[in-house]
């Protein structure tokens, strides 16, 4: 594991990381005392779960995305790659240490938001608090599922095509799947189109993981069965992602 | 087989390049423990001979086969500009060489604590150095292949891996291009690219004055 514990160290080092961390951190707090909510109290708690979230889907999508293109990038493009590839340490495997060092500073923002969704704005009434944590693990869970797959994709469109068009294609990704899908089915709605609709079905959505109105309406945990559909649903994109990003990674720039 | 004994063979009939052949072996070339030069003018084909050792970069035509636990430091090797070489010594150097790693930095003047960005070409070079050479493994044959090394390397750290490639000749091979800057330079065992055809050169008293020659 010396590619990871290179990367892991080079990203600590360069301490951006810590403004996200600040930021998901704190910002849950901060940004609720300057909004409406401190005319109405009720409105704090959903004040402060659209931070929290809001800020780790801000923070992975920016940060998180860059960073792993950037260090696909970097790998290819400094030599590093390749002298880990002549000591034995293959293409597939240096793709997955790269991504486990950036996902182990993802992995820790999304455990503090999930905690002060938990903690410090879990709902007053005993029915809603005890399928709280449930809902909670569910969102965690589902975020995961989601950006993992997309750093690894981000590293490895990267390391062929250079870290701007990784961290550029795979924000557009999450973008269009967050929002997009969402917009293409309004769309759908006014006007049946068969084009559209074969592009809405075969589109990544990632709406599905995006539980932040659940937690604003105490709507409750999904059910166990919706929930594993959704968590096979997600682990096949990633499936897909994993086999684009195993042939899309490069361990050193083409000659 | 010796598990401690490093080598490679060059078939007969190798040939090198990109797409179109660059050089030719024209006689089976085997190579052991020890320093082996790696001389030939520039595009002829030195970095491509390595690659080519390494795997990261398919032959032409030909066989060729390598025996011990490989390293390539390629010669444009770079670190992260904000990490400093005592973070990619412990990131990358066993735990039990780390010592060694340090002392041998501090005898070559090498500052581990500045950032990697700030340091010397010569500095950078002396890094990826010391990671190698403390990266190889006491209990098999290794296999280090250098591309350009000396490049930016002042006199001094030059002679301090020297002294480390003579101590550990046995276990480790170490295949090394260069341009030598002085004529006087031993180099017992060369591989030397003419033209397009390359050959071993092996002769106790050659030295870079002789060989220098020898390349068109």
């Amino acid at each position: 594991m010396r590619l990871f514990k290179l990367t892991f160290a080079t990203i600590f080092q360069r301490k951006a990381w810590a403004i996200c961390m600040l930021a998901v951190t704190t910002l849950p707090f901060a940004l609720p005392l300057i909004s409406s909510a401190t005319e109405k109290p009720i409105l704090v708690q959903p004040a402060r779960i659209l931070a929290a979230w809001g800020t780790l889907w801000f923070c992975t999508m920016v940060w998180g995305l860059f960073t792993a293109a950037h260090e696909g990038e970097r790998n290819a493009k400094t030599g590093v790659g390749e002298y880990f590839q002549t000591t034995g340490v293959s293409a597939p495997r240096q793709l997955f240490e790269i991504w486990l060092a950036v996902f182990s500073f993802i992995v820790p923002m999304a455990l503090i938001t999930a905690a002060i969704c938990q903690f410090a704005a879990a709902p007053a009434d005993p029915a809603e608090r005890a399928v709280w944590w449930t809902l909670n693990l569910q969102y965690l869970a589902l975020f995961l599922l989601v950006m993992g797959p997309l750093m690894a994709l981000a590293t490895a469109l990267a390391s062929r095509f250079g870290g701007i068009t990784g961290f550029a294609v795979t924000l557009l990704i999450v973008l269009y799947g967050l929002y997009g899908v969402g917009y293409l089915e309004n769309m759908l709605k006014l006007e049946e189109n068969p084009i559209l609709r074969g592009l809405w079905v075969y589109s990544p959505h990632y709406d599905f993981a995006d539980l932040t109105q659940r937690l604003l309406f105490k709507r409750g945990a999904i059910p166990m069965d919706a929930f594993w559909s959704l968590t096979l649903y997600f682990a096949g994109i990633t499936a897909v992602y994993t086999a684009l990003s195993r042939i899309a990674f490069r361990t050193k720039l083409s000659a | 087989m010796n598990k401690l004994a490093p080598s490679i063979r060059l078939d007969s009939g190798l040939e090198i390049g990109y797409g179109s052949p660059l050089a030719r072996f024209g006689q089976e070339v085997k190579l052991t423990g020890g320093t082996h030069f790696l001389l030939a003018r520039n595009g002829r084909g030195k970095t491509t001979l390595l690659r080519t050792l390494a795997g990261t970069q398919k032959a032409v035509s030909g066989k060729f086969q390598v025996e011990g636990f490989l390293q390539y430091l390629p010669e444009d090797l770079r670190f992260d500009p904000a990490i400093t070489p005592a973070m990619v010594f412990k990131m990358l150097i066993p735990k039990a060489r780390l010592g060694e790693a340090l002392d041998l930095a501090k005898r070559i003047e090498l500052d581990v604590k500045k950032p990697y960005g700030r340091l010397s070409t010569g500095n950078r070079r002396k890094t990826s150095l010391i990671m190698a050479e403390l990266s190889v493994k006491a209990d098999r044959g290794n296999i280090l292949l250098l591309d350009e090394p000396f490049s930016g390397l002042d006199a001094f750290a030059r002679q301090a891996f020297e002294e480390i490639w003579k101590e550990s000749s046995g276990n480790v091979l170490r295949l090394v291009s260069c341009h030598p800057d002085y004529d006087s330079m031993e180099m017992p065992s060369a591989v030397m690219i003419e033209g397009n055809h390359a050959r071993h050169l092996n002769d106790a008293g050659q030295t870079w004055s002789e060989l220098k020659n020898l390349m068109n």
